[in-house]
């Protein structure tokens, strides 16, 4: 038995020297080891010998098996090497050919950032509104602590509709979007947590100033809401939105709707604010993101909401401006932004 | 700082915009948010501090009074020294250049200089290697080294006030600078030093409730309560004044003056001011032109209340009368311009004439000249929204303008009369021949306020004592007494409710000392506007599919309108138009999507946009109907093509939005349309919008060379019908067997017929796709060949192939008999 198992060894090592391609290969394995192959057979014969003989043999019969197998193994890579190398030969192709580009869209950066931007407020339960563009001088101006001589609500500086006054005033371009505030506290109670993000219209059109930009505006009304609270808001967003290690400040400032308020600032990115005042994007290591402040209390009455049980603050910001001082983009003339210019827009 | 106290900052570009507004005050633009440009050393008169500007700076800036800028003069001028002309050589190469021999102290060198001025013995300003100056007073800062000029070498050079940032300084053209006057300092004295000019300036961003701070008293008084340190106490004035002139005040609007003073001061000699006015004026960013326009103009920004000197003997009658302008009243003003009047203006006149507009600016006829010896000297108070509004139709501001439109007390002009006529006495040699002469239709009273420290502290979020918060109140000038507060005279305007304490004390407490909590308390409902979530998602699958998005203004012009087909009549105009581009609220966003086809046309041959936006239009009796719409545009060289394309996309996006499929009805008869490669798009039997080729008309009228195909559709009427409810198809349990078809028809055979009658005629026909369309070369013209892909299948059991060949032949007759269809196969 012993002796057949040898001579099926060196048979197999012989056929297998000569073996050059697959197909030989192919039949090799299933001449030797494949169901009805010879090294089959022969382990069926083992089974057949007595208890004693069968152990050893038996034995035997898995070494030389594994043996096959090792040696099927080796060869099979080589020709797989060999193979390889031809294959390298035959399909070679130029790799660097520039990739079949899929057709290429592309959201506006006013947009991208406008998504962002909700999304993070969404996280701490800012829910985004829809407000009028154009509205009353009621939600625009008079409802928010902006008596009938401020300068906003000349002709100078806003827009107005040339159609008759309503019992709420004329009907003006929205130059901030802080009309979403009398509104929507008409609307529900408190608590409320608003985000409202549109565009906003004002008189003013240079390399740095355009007629239509975008404002975001957040509001949070209930009770024993203080200053400390709008802190943590906005350091929140300054986390999410411009990454760790920028810390942000509030300035004292001055708004008609909020007492107090403030000026926001972020330390700026490019010098880790750095207060020598060599930076050229910034201000003494500050960047002036938008303005911020406690909700006035004629505000909250307009809004019907009682300020001796209820505060909230208001913060108000550019869309455009918070996103290129995030990516610390640097626009010559601002204008470009809505000339849809395709060289300008494919950028982002 | 955009446009920070109109509303939040909207500018986008602010930090650059307030700089540009400084540099041209002539130009309109919103300003509310103001700067001073104030000296420390001059703040120091006011306030005793050893704190070094740097923190002074940051103390300041913390409570509200950013210092955006400091200019460090010692810096600024650091390697100029004072030199002494020896000896003027003719230059041997240039004309119009000499060679200065200078001394500057430890050595005489020679500076090449073209100065017209320069003379023996004269002493300048020489700029070392090394020093920093503006070449030919423009541009950047550029730094001196040793040069060889035409030939000559050159040892710095001698500066003109304009290369040293002094250009409001009036020196004759191509002069340099003479000091010889100014200083006897010795040679190589370094210039700051010589000309008391180790100082720091700082540019201070106000707000525009705040005018007292626009002077160095304000920011003095700021400075102290910051500091915890006293003011210094405004000097007693020596009180002078005589009997011997007189005149009359009548305020016929105390409205709109509130309080008008005036004082008349003789015997004056119209000069040069000392050096020491000189430089205070021009490190304020003022120009200095004579003493008493400059002690006028220095008083302004010491005490922050404009003053104005007319020329008394110029004045007629011996009256001084505030009244209304008289319709289209003439009036020549200091800037040398006339303007023309309304009779809603406030002027101050004589007897016979308007000799100032309120507030604004004086006339020329009565202003001060080199000949003047005698002044009326008005301190008055004048109502801030018609100054702003006077000063804004005239297209006219000035420095006194910018404080009286923000308000400013009445109780504000003794003081600042008193410290004018002592500098008129001091400095000009004038004599008082009056009383100070007020007329004030009103006696003031302070303004109170009750202060509530409980509410003050819920606010805040901050733990502070009753006594803390009143300490901060009283550093800063109000008086609390039994919860009431009274407040200063120069917080009259701004000063407006209780709850503006609670302001004054947190910022003084210091912001960063404020710790940052997160609000706890129930979270609102979680309601979502549909309108705004589609956006998002409409957006970003239009993105997705290779379409680039448009934003444009909301504005367009007539001519828009009328290429687009509107009728300006019915769009939504704007009263106050930036200029006629921009005169209207689009009712469509198809003007502007073609406009940015037409500006993009050359330079990209084809492409995909769309913009997603709301249109404007009239709903009588109320706010405008913002409706959002949605317009795609594909164009390039091929309609077809692009028309496919379109299509390719709409289909796609309306799946995407989970609404059903879009029929399509070709449209007839619309002018702006293809004839023959436009349609509706339908929802069942709803319009939902359009599809089509711009006809050549359109074309035309935008500009365009490009076909271009434009799908509209109205998305605001769709959102309700967006939905991402899925639902479940079982998975066929039998495989399909495939054929193709292909074969000839007449070009107007439409595809969907075809479709609807292969479906019709096989029951077993589970899927057509149209896989080519061939047109041209070897066929005839007015056919194509459509190529089609059918999938036929059984619910109940697997297909034999004979069963589905059977079918393909009964297809090909039907098609036969009813297009008369050529099988190619």
């Amino acid at each position: 038995m012993k002796h057949k198992l040898d001579q099926l060894q060196k048979e197999f090592e012989s056929v297998l020297s000569r073996v050059t391609d697959r197909a030989a290969l192919e039949a090799l394995k299933n001449a030797f080891l494949g169901r009805k192959g010879k090294l089959k057979l022969l382990l069926k014969e083992v089974a057949s010998l007595a208890d004693e003989e069968r152990k050893t043999i038996g034995a035997i019969a898995n070494e030389v098996k594994e043996a096959f197998e090792v040696a099927y193994g080796k060869k099979e890579r080589e020709l797989g090497t060999r193979e390889s190398g031809e294959q390298r030969e035959r399909e070679w192709m130029d790799i660097t050919e520039p990739g079949r580009a899929p057709r290429e869209g592309h959201l506006h950066l006013t947009s991208q950032a406008m998504e962002e931007i909700t999304a993070i407020f969404s996280r701490i339960g800012f829910e985004s509104v829809r407000a009028p563009e154009i509205d009353w001088d009621y939600y625009v101006f008079e409802s928010l602590n902006m008596p009938a001589d401020h300068p906003a609500r000349d002709d100078w500086e806003t827009f107005f509709v040339d159609l008759p006054e309503s019992k709420k005033g004329k009907m003006v371009l929205t130059p901030h979007t802080s009309n979403s505030q009398v509104r929507l506290m008409e609307q529900v109670k408190p608590p409320i947590r608003m985000i409202n993000i549109n565009r906003t219209y004002r008189r003013q059109m240079d390399i740095t100033h355009i007629p239509m930009f975008h404002q975001f505006e957040g509001l949070l009304i209930d009770k024993g809401v203080a200053v400390t609270h709008l802190k943590g808001v906005l350091d929140y967003f300054a986390l999410a939105f411009f990454g760790g290690g920028r810390k942000t400040r509030l300035r004292p400032h001055h708004f008609r709707f909020t007492e107090p308020s403030f000026e926001v600032d972020i330390s700026c990115g490019v010098c880790g604010g750095n207060e020598s005042g060599a930076c050229r994007l910034c201000k003494g290591g500050w960047l002036e993101l938008g303005g911020a402040g406690m909700v006035h209390p004629r505000v909250l009455e307009a809004g019907g909401v009682d300020p001796s049980v209820y505060s909230g603050f208001a913060f108000g910001w550019g869309v455009e401006r918070t996103l290129m001082m995030r990516e610390g983009i640097k626009i010559d003339d601002i204008r470009i932004l809505y000339k849809n210019d395709l060289r300008f827009v494919t950028q982002f | 700082m955009g446009q920070c106290a109109l509303s939040w900052a909207g500018g986008l570009f602010a930090a650059v915009a307030s700089d540009k507004r400084r540099a041209s005050s002539g130009r309109l633009v919103l300003v509310t948010c103001m700067h001073i440009l104030a000296s420390y050393n001059w703040i120091k008169e006011y306030l005793h501090t050893d704190l070094s500007a740097e923190a002074f700076a940051k103390k300041t800036t913390a409570v509200g009074n950013s210092v955006e800028r400091m200019d460090n003069l010692a810096e600024r001028f650091d390697k100029m020294v004072v030199g002494v002309v020896k000896e003027l050589k003719a230059h041997p190469n240039a004309d119009k250049l000499r060679v200065a021999v200078t001394d500057i102290g430890k050595e005489t060198v020679d500076i090449v200089c073209g100065g017209l001025n320069l003379a023996e013995g004269m002493r300048v300003v020489v700029g070392l290697p090394g020093a920093r100056v503006k070449w030919h007073g423009e541009g950047e800062l550029v730094e001196l080294g040793k040069t060889t000029i035409r030939g000559v070498e050159s040892y710095g050079m001698i500066c003109a006030v304009e290369e040293i940032g002094f250009e409001k300084l009036a020196t004759g053209e191509k002069d340099i600078w003479d000091l010889t006057a100014l200083t006897d300092a010795k040679p190589g004295t370094p210039i700051a030093k010589a000309l008391e000019l180790d100082d720091t300036i700082f540019d201070i961003e106000v707000t525009s409730n705040r005018p007292d701070c626009l002077s160095i008293i304000g920011q003095a008084r700021e400075g102290a309560a910051v500091l915890g340190a006293t003011p210094v106490m405004l000097r007693e004035r020596q009180h002078v004044a005589g009997s011997r002139g007189t005149c009359v005040l009548e305020i016929k609007e105390p409205k709109l003056c509130p309080k008008y003073s005036a004082v008349l001061i003789d015997n004056l000699k119209v000069g040069p001011s000392p050096w020491w006015v000189q430089k205070k004026l021009l490190l304020a960013g003022h120009r200095p032109i004579n003493n008493v326009v400059d002690i006028t103009n220095l008083v302004l920004h010491e005490y922050g209340q404009p003053l104005h000197a007319f020329d008394a003997d110029t004045l007629e009658g011996e009256k001084i009368i505030v009244r209304k302008a008289k319709r289209n009243e003439k009036f020549l003003a200091l800037d040398g311009k006339t303007y023309a009047l309304s009779n809603d203006m406030l002027v101050i006149a004589d007897a016979k004439k308007a000799v100032a507009i309120a507030g604004v600016m004086g006339g020329e006829a009565t202003g001060t000249t080199p000949r003047t010896t005698r002044v009326l000297l008005e301190s008055a108070t004048f109502d801030p929204v018609s100054v702003r509004r006077t000063a804004r139709s005239l297209h006219l501001t000035s420095d006194s303008q910018l404080l009286f439109e923000k308000g400013l007390s009445t109780q504000a002009t003794g003081p600042a009369l008193e410290r004018a006529v002592e500098l008129m006495v001091e400095l000009a040699g004038g004599t008082v021949i009056s009383e100070v002469m007020v007329e004030q239709a009103t006696a003031y009273t302070p303004h109170t306020f009750p202060f509530d420290p409980e509410a003050a502290k819920r606010l805040m979020g901050v733990e502070l004592t009753d006594k803390e918060m009143r300490d901060i109140l009283s550093r800063l000038g109000f008086e609390v007494h039994d919860g009431q507060v009274t407040i200063p005279f120069w917080r009259d305007h701004d000063i407006e409710n209780s709850v503006d304490f609670t302001e004054e004390i947190a910022r003084m407490y210091g912001y960063d000392r404020f710790p940052s909590v997160l609000p706890e308390g129930a979270l609102p409902q979680g309601r979502q506007v549909s309108a705004l979530v589609w956006t998002g998602r409409a957006k970003r699958a239009l993105a997705g599919m290779g379409l680039t998005e448009m934003y444009s203004y909301s504005f367009v012009s007539e001519a828009q309108l009328e290429h687009g087909g509107f009728n300006a009549d019915n769009a939504v105009k704007l009263r106050n138009p930036l200029s006629s581009e921009l005169a209207f609220m689009r009712p469509s966003l198809i003007p502007s999507l073609l406009t940015a086809v037409e500006a993009n046309q050359s330079r990209v041959p084809s492409a995909a946009l769309f913009e997603l936006a709301p249109v404007y239009l009239l709903h009588k009796g109320d706010l405008l109907d913002e409706p959002l719409c949605l317009v795609m545009a594909v164009y390039g060289k091929d309609g077809r093509q692009a028309f496919l394309e379109a299509k390719g996309f709409v289909e796609r996006l309306m799946r995407e939005m989970g609404v059903g499929e879009l029929s399509f009805e070709r449209l007839v008869g619309a002018p702006h349309w293809h004839p023959g490669r436009s349609a509706k798009l339908l929802l069942g039997k709803r319009t939902v919008g359009t599809i089509g080729q711009v006809s050549d008309d359109f074309m035309r009228a935008f500009g365009l060379d490009v076909e271009t195909v434009l799908v509209e559709l109205d998305f605001e009427s769709l959102v309700p019908l967006f939905s991402t409810a899925k639902s479940y198809q079982p998975i066929p349990t039998f495989p399909s067997v495939k054929r193709d078809l292909a074969f000839v028809v007449a070009e107007r055979v439409e595809y969907e017929t075809v479709v609807a009658l292969i479906k019709k005629s096989s029951s077993l026909v589970d899927a057509v796709e149209l896989f080519d369309v061939y047109r041209g070369g070897g066929m005839e013209e007015g056919t194509k060949s459509l190529a089609l892909h059918l999938t036929f299948r059984s619910d109940e059991r697997t297909l034999e192939a004979r069963e589905a060949d059977a079918e393909m032949e009964t297809l090909r007759g039907v098609l036969t008999n009813a297009f008369g269809a050529i099988m190619r196969s």
